[in-house]
């Protein structure tokens, strides 16, 4: 096996001598990427505890016993080197960047494995691909860089969550993965800093994920924080960048004299006059345009800093950031911000103890707009208003429509009266004592505390559009008489101890045991505390108190609050037995335990096994000179999906009201009772997934492959079917339905270190999955979601041979081009020329829901990341692409049921008479043919290709370096979403889900912005 | 050393495992489950309330179906039989009510299902009820009480379950979601269940005349007696439906109101010869599909037109001829062309915008009655009559008719006659010691069809007595004997029963 980075340094062993003394090694050690010193990288005699590391110009000074000594070379994100020190009193090392190091130790969830040995299906991500754009949330550091990995914004708010989906959409209930960070189960990972994280390991395969049992169904996503190394001098970074964010898209609508033309003509078809103040069309121009009205360039900044250092006995490091960034929508009424510090320190109590302790505080404050619904998202306000109405009248006070009678505001008034303000005081603090046992067994105890505090402050200002006090005409949303404010208080508390044994034998015979075993108690509790009151004594948000209110009524305040708790308690083992290079072989059992499970199903037994068989070793391999590395692997294994079960979902709530008139004055007496049923038996899903793959290395490992097949199976999935009515109850959820993701992952990646001032990289990924719901339980009955308004009905649907929430509706064949042909269309009654033609799929004469039929699959056919990086001496430049093909949107952008909005252009290509188009139909306030109930209309190809990230950077030379005494000085300029290739019509195609049965529906998506940004990294 | 802490290590996690069964048992703190609720008297009583609740409900919305289906006694008790038809504003107007009214009703239908879901719920409760109640500390009379009505009410449940669909899965506790699929029980086995019962809640129910005015509405000893009778009479049991209909008109607990007139009356409501009702007031608020305190039966059975009714149930001509010359009840029991229907105006045929000649008195409710707030049109507030006194006494005398008690059968007969007759004796003559045998019998199932008329009786009265076929049949109806006895069992329950339900033959 010849690994690239043995080649590029090669060490000549001159002489055998024997020296008996002790003698001095000096060098220096330097990155082979830039030639750039690495300070702190550790050297040690292989065989004793002989310790050195570099200094700040990567220079080492280290004793060794004699000539035949052995130093290994390291460097945290480096291949490890060894030298024998023969004669040689000057060692320089070059080492090389860990691209995908066979022996690097990859974290697994209890202890780490070699990349080599394996049998499961991971994916890692280091620090430098995790900061390597500028990214808003940590946890879309995964978007696109993994293959089976799919990320996806639910808005483009700054703050807002993303859907994380691993191997597809594992369940019709929770999909998102466990976060483990340091190895505690974590509520996501928004609250952690980017540039804090050491690495990120995501468990695809069942046997990989089998170890967090019951809660691992889903995947896992590993993160590891940043630790300082033994005897590492100290080290200081500091990271900025500032960024500029604009919109990069816009809905082409009609303007005022368009809008107005179409509505006239809406009104004569249902034999009504025009409006008056719409009856000139010519008169009115452009009008407003509400998109540029809410749209804004805004600022995001970003400060890093980081400590690092290690002795002896000892490391510490520090972590202190700041992130801000404003909503291209709305400015500060969007903005996010994230103060985060963080340290980690180990200790060493003699030579069997060590200690461990890691603390994180975080501050998130987030202003939020409503997104992504049909009521009150202002996105959604901008693309319906009526481009009639100015923003404002010419006394500066906001106008309000005279055309759309229902939901659609103002945006930009109501984006100034929106103060909805979420803050967050997060601490995660955890400590460890770990002790040698014996020689080959390790303890290990762990606890965790993880409180959060959540306050969210919601004011209500007056305000009054009207034109004249008490205006009669505007809307009742347009004004507020009385303001009001409501203060929400929440607290998370949950804490976990975790006591894990590990043995590890090495056999004379080069044979490998690893036993871990282990338990965990973890408890999670859920408190809050509201209150509201109204008339507060100013309408000013910074005097927004509860006490401030003006209403001394005894009914006035109101108050609740409420406690949720749920606990855990999980035994669990993993063998992994390596039989010499060849064979590694890995079996997990984790038995879970959850106060969330019915009394009859209180632990949930989740095994795994898999296998690796490394090939390199075989002739085949060894005598072909293209392949350097080869191993195939298979694993199998059970997982359950827990997270979406609520604390109580067990049991019934006794629900008062369930009356009965009693006595000769007839008086309703309180009847109580459960209304559905308790589940006694609920328990988790099970996820069971097989997966195969083979790894490889190609050309002196320049070409690195990993290839994965896999079959998911979701059973006992919950969902409320309809149970016999001999119950007697309403139904609760229990574990009936069934899904199955299958698909192919493909990871590939060349690199090219050929020469020393030019290299580059150029890796994909790809994955394809096919979902299918196969099961929901007795009778099978399908269950409806995603209710748009627009199209007046549900557009997501969820039945058994088909894909999770896929779009249903009517296929549309066209227009009604004349009267005869509406007429001679028995199933449309209601249809005349110019109404669209829905297909009678039965043929029975009549339209209904035994029409409609899939007219839209939200599943991508395969997601796609790309990546270019090269270096050429001091310059460095990457490209980041990421997208999806074949997935459908549905486009309900539009509200449609309310007649007036404005419309897209597309409104202009109506149908206005025989033979005018078979596209688009006719516009009628009355619409009795209901053309925009839901149908393939509205579904739109999502596919797009995104530039996600194309940066810039520039190191200075060494030369300067030593000059200004600073380790390292990068600038960069970089663009984050640049170009979006995409047929979609919509602000933006890449749009996640609303809840896991509602996907890929546009009502008016918070768009990604464009971002551009400087930055700086700096190491001292 | 070494080997001391790994034995600690060991011990703690032995410690810790050995108290896990607590850490893992997490109650709700805020709110009632099932499983903390029922601690005192209180509870037990809401429990109970809530047995009840469920008779109330005629307009369901169907479990998992999201649609509304309207199920009355009435649908399947008077219009299935020969004394009325559906009506409404034409034959789309609840197409599987007439289905069922021509005996080619499905399966399918949501009418029936309905009736089965609404009827298991209220058992579903009483179960709840008779589980938990023997649990808690409380005073003991009351706890039987408690008990007692749970057991007459998911009698009263079955009884519905059994002569609608013969024998059907007989649940007696909460089922967990691995018992969720029950076969059929026989129809005996489910008539066993209702004998226990009531047998068991008379022993411990009041007596109507020792409950507190506050308490009318509620199960007693009378309700239970009385509809023990009519099960044994459903079966044929003739000798125990005479025991227990005869404990009941000799009891003195009840008396015959001697005008008729007032029964149907708010003010009649829970009268002195009212056995059992189901109540309902017209307390608004609610509105299609939700709970609700008032029934729906008053809009259904009222006009259309001006009397802003749905105009269902409407008597047929041989109910109307059925009642003898000048008997006073046909006027208290049937609207009339040119008959004033209460405050809201006289009824002609303009009026209604509908040819039907006849409408239902007994339930129609006056204006001034509607609900004062709300969407007052579907919240009457008549109770449903369920068993009077009447009823059981021609029970009983049907009973001593099969038993030979010919002297009871003329005294139950005469006594119902009399006080029909509201004192003018030219009408109504008693039934002279001549009339013997059939003749007799068929006096008996004169009495009932006109005193009981329209009250939800007359199709279950015709296939009790076993000539449901040869009456429907004279009448032009497809009735066949062996299968229109019973409804279908809806098809959705025997889906998800997973095949543990059978369909009724010839169904």
């Amino acid at each position: 096996m010849k690994q690239i980075y043995l080649l590029l340094v090669l060490m000549t062993f001159a002489s055998a001598h024997v020296f008996s003394q002790k003698m001095d090694v000096t060098g220096s050690v330097l990155s082979s990427d830039d030639n750039s010193p690495l300070p702190s990288a550790t050297i040690y005699e292989k065989g004793t505890a002989n310790t050195s590391i570099t200094d700040v110009n990567g220079t080492y000074k280290i004793s060794v016993e004699n000539s035949q000594a052995v130093l290994v070379f390291s460097f945290v994100g480096y291949v490890e080197q060894e030298f024998t020190v023969g004669v040689k009193s000057s060692i320089n090392v070059s080492l090389n960047p860990n691209v995908r190091d066979l022996d690097q130790a990859i974290v697994m969830g209890y202890g780490n494995q070699k990349r080599s040995k394996i049998s499961g299906s991971v994916s890692t991500l280091d620090s430098k691909e995790i900061t390597s754009i500028p990214i808003l949330r940590t946890e879309q550091a995964l978007q696109g860089r993994s293959a089976g990995v799919q990320v996806t914004q639910n808005s483009g708010q700054p703050g807002s969550a993303q859907s994380i989906r691993i191997r597809g959409t594992g369940s019709i209930n929770n999909s998102e993965p466990l976060f483990v960070v340091d190895g505690i189960p974590s509520f996501g990972i928004d609250y952690l800093n980017p540039a804090d994280i050491e690495s990120m390991t995501i468990l695809k395969d069942a046997a990989s994920a089998a170890i967090y049992g019951a809660r691992g169904g889903n995947g896992v996503v590993l993160v590891t924080t940043k630790k300082g190394a033994v005897n590492q001098p100290a080290q200081i970074t500091y990271d900025t960048y500032y960024g500029m964010q604009e919109p990069w898209k816009k809905v082409a609508l009609l303007n005022a004299e368009q809008y107005a033309i179409i509505m006239n003509e809406s009104r004569a078809s249902a034999g009504l006059n025009p409006d008056p103040a719409l009856s000139n069309p010519s008169l009115l121009g452009e009008g407003t345009d509400w998109q540029d009205a809410i749209f804004q360039r805004a600022p995001m900044i970003s400060h890093s800093f980081s400590f690092s250092r290690g002795t002896e006995n000892s490391s510490t490091a520090l972590g202190a950031s700041y992130f801000l960034q404003d909503g291209i929508v709305g400015g500060e009424k969007g903005r996010f911000e994230r103060y985060t510090f963080r340290v980690n320190t180990t200790q060493s109590g003699g030579k069997k103890f060590r200690l461990g302790q890691n603390i994180n505080y975080t501050y998130l404050t987030r202003n939020a707009l409503t997104e992504n619904n049909e009521f009150t998202s202002p996105v959604l306000r901008a693309l319906n208003m009526d481009p009639v109405t100015p923003v404002s009248r010419p006394n500066g006070n906001y106008s309000y429509s005279n055309f759309i009678d229902s939901d659609i505001a103002n945006p930009v008034s109501a984006i100034e009266n929106t103060f909805d303000n979420y803050t967050t005081n997060r601490i995660v603090a955890s400590a460890y004592g770990e002790y040698d046992i014996l020689e080959n067994l390790t303890f290990r105890s762990t606890f965790t505390f993880d409180l959060s505090l959540g306050s969210q402050n919601i004011f209500f200002p007056e305000f009054d559009l009207g034109v004249v006090p008490n205006d009669p005409n505007r809307p009742s949303y347009e004004w507020r008489e009385t303001n009001s404010l409501v203060r929400i208080e929440n607290k998370f508390s949950n804490w976990q101890w975790e006591n894990v044994a590990t043995y590890n034998k090495d056999f004379k015979t080069g044979d490998k045991l690893t036993v871990i075993a282990g338990y965990s108690a973890l408890a999670n509790k859920f408190e809050n505390l509201s209150g509201s009151r109204d008339s507060l004594a100013t309408n000013s948000v910074e005097q927004a108190y509860l006490d401030n209110s003006l209403n001394f009524a005894e009914q006035s305040p109101r108050s609740g609050g409420g406690i949720g708790e749920s606990t855990f308690l999980s035994t669990f083992m993993r063998t992994t037995y390596d039989v010499g290079e060849e064979f590694s072989f890995a079996g997990t059992i984790r038995r879970d335990g959850s106060s969330r499970f019915g009394r009859n199903n209180r632990y949930g037994i989740f095994p795994s096994i898999s296998g690796a068989w490394n090939l390199t070793g075989k002739e085949f391999v060894k005598s072909n000179d293209k392949i350097d590395f080869l191993k195939v692997r298979a694993s199998w294994g059970q997982n359950g999906n827990a997270d979406g079960i609520g604390n109580y979902d067990y049991t019934a709530l006794v629900i008062n009201g369930l009356n009965y008139t009693l006595g000769g004055n007839q008086q309703q007496t309180n009847g109580a009772g459960p209304v559905f049923t308790s589940n006694p038996d609920l328990r988790w899903e099970t996820v069971q997934q097989t997966n195969v793959g083979v790894d490889a290395d190609f050309y002196n490992g320049k070409i690195n492959m990993v290839l994965d097949y896999f079959i998911k199976d979701t059973k006992d999935m919950l969902a409320s079917v309809p149970i016999p009515g001999v119950v007697g109850l309403e139904p609760s959820a229990t574990n009936v339905a069934s899904a199955r993701n299958s698909g192919i992952e493909l990871y590939l990646n060349y690199r090219n270190n050929d020469r020393d001032d030019f290299t580059y990289s150029v890796g994909g990924n790809i994955s394809f999955i096919k979902n299918e719901v196969t099961d929901l339980g007795e009778g099978g009955q399908p269950i409806s979601t995603g209710n748009v308004f627009g199209s007046g009905d549900f557009v997501s649907f969820t039945e058994i041979g088909m894909p999770i929430a896929y779009f249903y509706g009517y296929e549309t064949n066209g227009i009604f081009q004349t009267d005869e042909a509406a007429i001679s269309n028995a199933a449309q009654p209601n249809a005349q020329a110019g109404d669209v033609i829905f297909v009678d799929q039965n043929g029975d004469g009549e339209l209904d829901s035994g029409d409609k039929v899939m007219i839209g699959n939200p599943h991508p056919d395969f997601t796609y990341g790309f990546n270019i990086e090269a270096k050429y001496k001091n310059f460095d430049m990457s490209l980041f692409l990421q997208g999806t093909k074949g997935n459908d949107l549905y486009n309900g952008i539009f509200r449609y049921d309310l007649n007036t909005t404005n419309l897209p252009i597309s409104a202009l290509e109506r149908w206005t008479g025989e033979g005018s188009t078979n596209e688009n139909p006719r516009i009628s306030v009355s619409d009795p043919n209901q053309n925009n109930r839901v149908s393939d209309r509205f579904v739109e190809d999502g596919s797009f290709m995104r530039v996600k990230n194309l940066q810039l950077g520039y190191t200075l030379p060494k030369s300067v370096m030593q000059k200004i005494k600073l380790r390292k000085i990068r600038v960069y300029i970089s663009a984050s979403n640049l170009f979006t290739f995409t047929n979609y019509s919509g602000l933006d195609p890449e749009i996640g889900s609303r809840g896991t049965l509602e996907i890929g529906i546009d009502r008016g998506f918070y768009p990604a912005a464009r971002m551009f940004m400087g930055g700086l990294n700096v190491t001292f | 050393m070494n080997k001391l802490t790994l034995v600690l290590a060991l011990l703690s996690l032995l410690i810790f495992s050995t108290c896990s069964k607590d850490f893992l048992e997490v109650e709700p703190l805020v709110g009632s489950t099932e499983v903390n609720y029922y601690q005192n008297g209180n509870d037990a009583e809401a429990a109970i309330i809530a047995c009840y609740n469920p008779l109330q409900q005629e307009v369901t919305n169907i479990q998992g179906s999201g649609q509304l289906s309207p199920h009355f006694r009435w649908y399947f008790g008077d219009i299935c039989s020969d004394d009325s038809e559906k009506g409404g504003s034409g034959d789309g107007d609840e197409p599987e009510l007439l289905q069922f009214e021509n005996f080619n009703g499905t399966a399918n239908s949501k009418l029936i299902l309905a009736e089965w879901q609404v009827a298991y719920k209220g058992i579903a409760y009483c179960n709840i009820a008779l589980d938990k109640i023997p649990g808690i500390e409380m005073d003991e009379d009351d706890k039987n009480r408690f008990l007692a009505e749970a057991k007459f009410i998911r009698a009263y449940n079955y009884y519905t379950l059994v002569t609608m669909f013969g024998g059907v899965p007989l649940i007696t506790e909460a089922l967990s979601p691995s018992e969720y699929q029950q076969p059929r029980a026989s129809a005996n086995e489910i008539w066993n269940l209702i004998q226990t019962d009531l047998l068991e809640a008379r022993n411990d129910l009041p007596k109507r005349s020792s409950i507190s005015v506050s308490d009318l509405g509620r199960a007693t000893w009378g309700a239970a007696t009385s509809l023990l009778a009519k099960a044994y009479a459903y079966q044929n049991n003739w000798g125990s439906a005479y025991d227990m209909a005869g404990e009941v008109v000799l009891s003195n607990e009840y008396f015959l109101d001697p005008n008729f007139s007032n029964i149907f009356t708010l003010a009649g409501e829970n009268g002195s010869g009212s056995i059992f009702e189901i109540q309902y007031m017209n307390a608004s608020g609610g509105n299609w599909g939700n709970q609700l305190e008032g029934t729906f039966t008053n809009i259904f059975q009222r006009a259309r037109g001006n009397f802003n009714g749905f105009g269902f149930n409407i008597p047929k001509e041989g109910l109307v001829s059925e009642f003898e010359n000048n008997d006073p009840r046909l006027n208290l029991s049937i609207f009339r062309e040119g008959d004033v229907m209460g405050d809201r105006g006289v009824f002609t045929l303009e009026a209604t915008g509908f040819s039907y000649n006849y409408y239902n008195r007994k339930y129609f409710s006056n204006n001034a009655d509607d609900a004062p707030f709300g969407d007052s049109a579907p919240n009457g507030p008549s109770n449903d009559r369920v068993i009077r006194l009447a009823d059981v006494m021609l029970i009983y005398a049907e009973a001593a008719w099969h038993t030979g008690d010919n002297l009871t059968v003329r005294n139950m007969v005469n006594l119902v006659r009399e006080r029909a007759r509201g004192g003018n004796n030219s009408v109504l003559p008693d039934v002279n010691g001549q009339v013997m045998g059939d003749a007799l019998l068929a006096r008996i199932y004169h009495e009932r069809r006109v005193e009981l008329a329209m009250e939800g009786h007359r199709f279950f009265d015709l296939v009790r007595q076993g000539r449901a076929g040869d009456v429907l049949r004279a009448q032009g109806s497809n009735f066949i004997d062996g299968v229109h006895e019973i409804f279908p069992i809806p098809a959705a329950e025997i889906t998800l029963s997973g095949g543990e339900v059978t369909q009724n033959p010839g169904y």
